[in-house]
């Protein structure tokens, strides 16, 4: 029979098993799927096959090879029924990922509305091939389905020319994260997390309980873990970053400005914080030391320690070759600066007047003599002015000697200036 | 050059971390003497005398352990309550307990207008000017986002419930008898006296304030470590309730029931005040009935909202605009137009419907508890933070009376 079902999770669960001989095998309690671990996010649209089912008899839990089950609708009712009973091993289903236990109810990613999500119910398939999930339920409609007024309530608008509203997400387009579970089963790479914004990330991850925070979380790359830590909120910042191993928690803060992962470890407790900044690099320590130091209104405070540093006799080309081979972050190429042998600063200049000069250029040529600075002990409320007045993207920080010491970028200038308006 | 300022900073810090953990108990305890608490004891007070005294002890110790339960599973999972029912109760059993929480609260919201009412009545303001009023005002407050401030002018004001401690002592109350009826505890089989017990336990144990205590300790981002002084918050903050409740029977016994003056309206209640107050016994008791009603009006429709909202996944929170979630601030609304509209109900017995509605919360509190004892025992959720044992006794035994409470009062009138 070449018959497609479709149904919803939540009208098979609890639905009795029998075997084709007539065998009583159980009631369906769960519905296992591959989670695709191995690179399957390939542009083809993925609907991951439900591997084996859970059932329960007499208060016991078998897991059955969901290749001889088949599902069908008769008369609307659906029937499930298992060819030939093949019991599977945990080892085996190790990487399977349980649609009652961890998807019904729980909160997904919702990747292109960016938010956490509510499943109310899943849409499965059945063809000949296998059975696959294709899309969760997220919508009002599929809350009513499940309450059990689904129906008639359905029917009582439609004399209205009113519809409940549905909404679906297809399976390609949803992340499952909670895993609210202490069995959380390691190994799972939240691949297409990686396609939100790490500002989407940092929201969604502060919306996740405890365990799926610190689960989701050290299942990101340093960079990327980076990145997002840099957009949460402190105090998550310091949840997160006290619930990871020292080891990776120095990774992490190490690829950071130096001034946020500053800020962090100044909200730490002082014992934690050292204990950090002795695993992490001698010379990011040290930076991060150094920024430590400095009073909340001064402008170290705020301060980036990287930054693009050139002599004058440099050459355009020389400054992209070393821009192509480092590849620094965005806020560090706003402006370049210009030092002398001491260090001292002698001039800037922007990434637009050295991508409009030609290779053989000199830095001395094009360079901006006037440049505005201000002192790592300057207030901090100079530096909004500063930026307006004169358009700038970033502004170069000198010590007492002019020496260049780092430079304060406009994002950061905003978030004081806004979390100054806050505690107003 | 860290390890110089350590030392310095241990014995500011252990202070510091007091205070910013204080918070989610002492709120939650100082919201409970909302209209509701107030009017409630106040009949208590006046129609048994101290007879009803002694079921605030049994009520102080399981507010005490429902709290901690509630702390404990906040910090731990980092969800809120509603949330926990949904994901582990299923979709149909979280549809009958929220329902049942809208309407206890829709319920418990008419209280805290009524309360509005009774005490502007006090000066002559019909209700039909001071609730509508008061519904906008709460409702712009709310929704402009700038209750945070006012949260904190309530909690300050709030403190001046005080005054019925001292005017109980005024009333010169008689100890002895008081502490008769508490060590024999005094209990009468008919729907009346039964209906009370239920309120006043309804009304110190509040099922929304569950709700509201556990996201709030998420919103302080709490831990497990420093679990101590948050528990200190809580018996803190349910000491205050009591404490609060016990003077405002007593005082309400040594008034109103010595007198046999039994309370048809809000002004009658402020005869108990009497003693302290004098002839401006009516005044005080009006302000202290009105900022209790204010505070509790911003803060109970907006956490029923939240909850409702979250269990069924929708979009909830007045960081978000309008169209981001227009359930929940539909919802926030319709509870508050609700309320009003019944409080302005022509001949509306304010006193009979504040009493029912905390009857009914006594009703409901045992479904909730039951979902949260089987949360709180659930290893999967809690890790190694599940109850222990006598936890669990107290809660079911707790669980048990109530429901025989609440059997034993629906079923009286059947038999009478």
């Amino acid at each position: 029979m070449t018959a497609i079902t479709t149904f919803y999770l939540s009208r098979v669960l609890g639905l009795k098993v029998y075997a084709t001989d007539g065998k009583y095998l159980g009631k369906l309690n769960d519905l296992l799927i591959e989670t695709g671990a191995d690179g399957q996010f390939v542009g083809e649209p993925y609907r991951p096959r439900v591997m084996s089912a859970r059932l329960i008899k007499n208060g016991e839990i078998t897991c059955l090879d969901f290749k001889q089950f088949s599902v069908s609708k008769i008369k609307n009712r659906y029937s499930i029924t298992c060819k030939d009973p093949r019991i599977v091993s945990d080892e085996e289903s190790f990487d399977f990922l349980l649609l009652k236990a961890n998807i019904l109810d729980k909160q997904i990613v919702d990747l292109n509305g960016r938010k956490l999500v509510r499943v109310n119910d899943v849409r499965l398939v059945s063809v000949n091939d296998g059975t696959f999930a294709v899309a969760v339920d997220v919508g009002t409609e599929g809350l009513l389905r499940r309450i059990g007024i689904g129906r008639p309530l359905k029917f009582f608008f439609s004399l209205f020319n009113i519809s409940i509203p549905s909404k679906f997400i297809l399976w390609d387009d949803v992340e499952a994260v909670d895993y609210s579970n202490f069995n959380i089963k390691l190994g799972t790479t939240f691949k297409k997390l990686n396609t939100l914004h790490p500002s989407d990330l940092a929201d969604i991850i502060e919306d996740l309980g405890t365990h799926s925070r610190a689960h989701v979380f050290s299942n990101l790359d340093e960079e990327r873990a980076a990145d997002v830590l840099e957009e949460m909120e402190p105090k998550s910042q310091v949840d997160i970053i006290e619930n990871m191993p020292i080891d990776k928690a120095a990774d992490v803060l190490e690829k950071m400005p130096a001034n946020e992962a500053a800020d962090i470890l100044d909200m730490l407790e002082d014992e934690r914080a050292e204990l950090l900044l002795r695993e992490m690099e001698a010379e990011t320590s040290e930076d991060v030391r150094e920024l430590l130091e400095y009073e909340d209104r001064e402008v170290g405070s705020i301060m980036n320690t990287d930054f693009l540093a050139f002599a004058e006799t440099d050459t355009v080309e020389k400054v992209l070759e070393v821009i192509r081979s480092e590849k620094p972050e965005v806020e560090v190429l706003y402006n370049i600066f210009i030092v002398n042998e001491t260090g001292k600063l002698n001039a800037s200049l922007s990434l637009r007047d050295l991508v409009i000069s030609e290779p053989t250029v000199k830095l001395s040529a094009i360079m901006n003599k006037k440049h505005i600075l201000v002192h790592d002990e300057d207030r901090l409320d100079s530096l909004a002015e500063i930026v307006s007045k004169y358009n700038l993207l970033s502004v170069p920080v000198v010590g007492k000697d002019n020496e260049l010491l780092g430079m304060v970028v406009i994002d950061d200038i905003i978030e004081d200036l806004m979390g100054r308006r806050r505690t107003k | 050059m860290l390890a110089l300022k350590s030392s310095r900073k241990n014995i500011f810090r252990n202070i510091a971390i007091f205070f910013a953990i204080l918070g989610p108990g002492i709120i939650t305890g100082s919201v409970d003497n909302d209209a509701g608490g107030i009017t409630t004891y106040s009949v208590a007070g006046a129609l048994y005398g101290y007879k009803l005294i002694w079921t605030l002890i049994p009520s102080f110790l399981v507010l005490i352990i429902i709290q901690e339960m509630n702390a404990r599973m906040g910090i731990v999972t980092g969800k809120g309550l509603a949330d926990l029912i949904r994901e582990n109760a299923g979709v149909k059993i979280t549809f009958v307990i929220f329902i049942g929480l809208l309407l206890a609260d829709i319920g418990n919201t008419t209280t805290e207008f009524a309360g509005v009412a009774g005490s502007m009545e006090v000066f002559n303001v019909s209700k039909y000017i001071s609730v509508p009023i008061a519904g906008f005002m709460v409702w712009v407050l709310v929704v402009k986002g700038t209750y945070k401030i006012a949260e904190r002018i309530f909690l300050i004001f709030s403190v001046s419930l005080l005054m019925y401690v001292v005017s109980a002592l005024m009333g010169k109350p008689h100890w002895s008898e008081i502490g008769t009826s508490i060590a024999h505890p005094h209990m009468e089989y008919n729907s009346a006296y039964l209906a009370m017990v239920l309120g006043i336990i309804g009304t110190t144990i509040a099922p929304w304030m569950q709700f509201y205590m556990q996201s709030s300790v998420i919103e302080k981002g709490l831990k497990m470590k420093d679990f101590k002084y948050t528990l200190i918050d809580i018996i803190i903050g349910c000491i205050a309730t009591v404490v609060v409740a016990f003077f405002i029977i007593v005082a309400c016994a040594s008034t109103l029931h010595v007198n046999g003056v039994t309370i048809n309206e809000a002004k009658d209640a402020a005869f108990a005040l009497k003693p302290l107050a004098g002839n401006l016994a009516s005044i005080v008791f009006s302000f202290g009935l009105f900022i209790a009603s204010i505070f509790s009006a911003t803060i109970l429709p907006l956490a029923t909202a939240f909850y409702v909202c979250e269990a069924f996944g929708f979009e909830a929170g007045i960081d978000k605009k309008w169209d981001e979630a227009p359930e929940f601030y539909f919802l926030y609304t319709a509870i508050l137009v609700v309320s009003c509209i019944i409080i302005m109900i022509p001949k509306a017995p304010l006193i009979q419907i504040t009493l029912w509605s905390q009857v009914l919360n006594g009703m409901l509190l045992p479904v909730v508890l039951v979902c949260m004892i089987m949360l709180v025992n659930n290893k999967k959720i809690m890790g190694v933070h599940v109850n222990k044992p006598i936890y669990n006794v107290i809660g079911w035994i707790t669980i048990a009376i109530l429901v025989a409470l609440s059997t034993l009062m629906i079923v009286m009138p059947i038999f009478n």
